[in-house]
């Protein structure tokens, strides 16, 4: 289990936050549609979910609407829900990705653990780059703004 | 004109990425760092010349020998993209985190009018 896990660590990406709200109010605005499209994100993006059925084998279907009119089709379904515990979905538009959200209440706030575990090594070098060149195509979009 | 290889094509290969890994923690020459690997020496050798077009590696000249070094600041220039990456995670609880706030501080003002 243990060679398991730092077999996975070079290609996985985890974030981690202890969130000022309780546990019940965080679920909630992880596992409702209506909720999460406002944060999703990310910044000057809109978001559409056409369904979302937090549930194993359930699909959640969300459309990014990008600041430049481009839409970006993220299709995926649920593996695990267990409540105030854990969210596993798979990601089965580009990246391939299985994301785990572990949730636990710490008195009135929350800690949230994410961690995104890609299919390859290659496929997390693959993401990190085209990540790296639109991040160079948006600053050179603000510099033209000023 | 000088076409500088890619430094995240060079790491996308496993073998490449495992001579780094032995790189980083000993600079060795050729011969020692083949011994590691089932293949052949020619084709670990093929792997230091990407690296070394890459900036990743460098080889020094001792006297017969040719040392290869693995260039830390290169490597760092990749964690910087990777960490780069993550901070797409991190906008998205800076995010969460402030419609939390909005929605506790929208309650506490619908209790406080009853």
């Amino acid at each position: 289990m243990q060679n398991q896990k730092s077999n996975n660590t070079d290609r996985e990406i985890s974030v981690s936050r202890l969130f000022n709200a309780p546990i019940d109010l965080v679920w909630e605005v992880w596992t409702n549609p209506e909720h999460i499209k406002n944060w999703w994100g990310p910044n000057g993006f809109t978001n559409t979910i056409s369904i979302m059925e937090v549930k194993p084998e359930g699909i959640w279907n969300l459309v990014m609407h990008g600041p430049d009119g481009t839409d970006y089709d993220n299709k995926s379904f649920f593996k695990e829900v267990t409540k105030h515990k854990r969210i596993i979905y798979e990601h089965i538009s580009w990246p391939r990705i299985i994301a785990t959200i572990e949730f636990e209440a710490r008195g009135n706030k929350t800690f949230i653990q994410w961690t995104m575990l890609f299919d390859s090594k290659e496929e997390l070098i693959e993401v990190v780059k085209k990540h790296h060149a639109d991040e160079g195509i948006k600053q050179n979009i603000e510099k033209l703004d000023v | 004109m000088e076409t500088r290889r890619d430094v995240f094509q060079a790491i996308a290969d496993p073998t490449r990425r495992a001579i780094i890994d032995l790189l980083v923690t000993k600079t060795q020459n050729l011969n020692s760092l083949a011994e590691n690997f089932h293949v052949s020496r020619q084709a670990i050798s093929l792997h230091i010349k990407i690296l070394t077009e890459c900036g990743l590696v460098v080889i020094n000249q001792q006297g017969r020998e040719r040392y290869c070094e693995a260039k830390l600041d290169t490597l760092q220039e990749v964690a910087t993209w990777v960490d780069q990456y993550k901070q797409f995670y991190e906008s998205k609880f800076d995010s969460l985190e402030k419609y939390l706030d909005k929605l506790q501080k929208k309650k506490k003002h619908a209790k406080s009018k009853k």
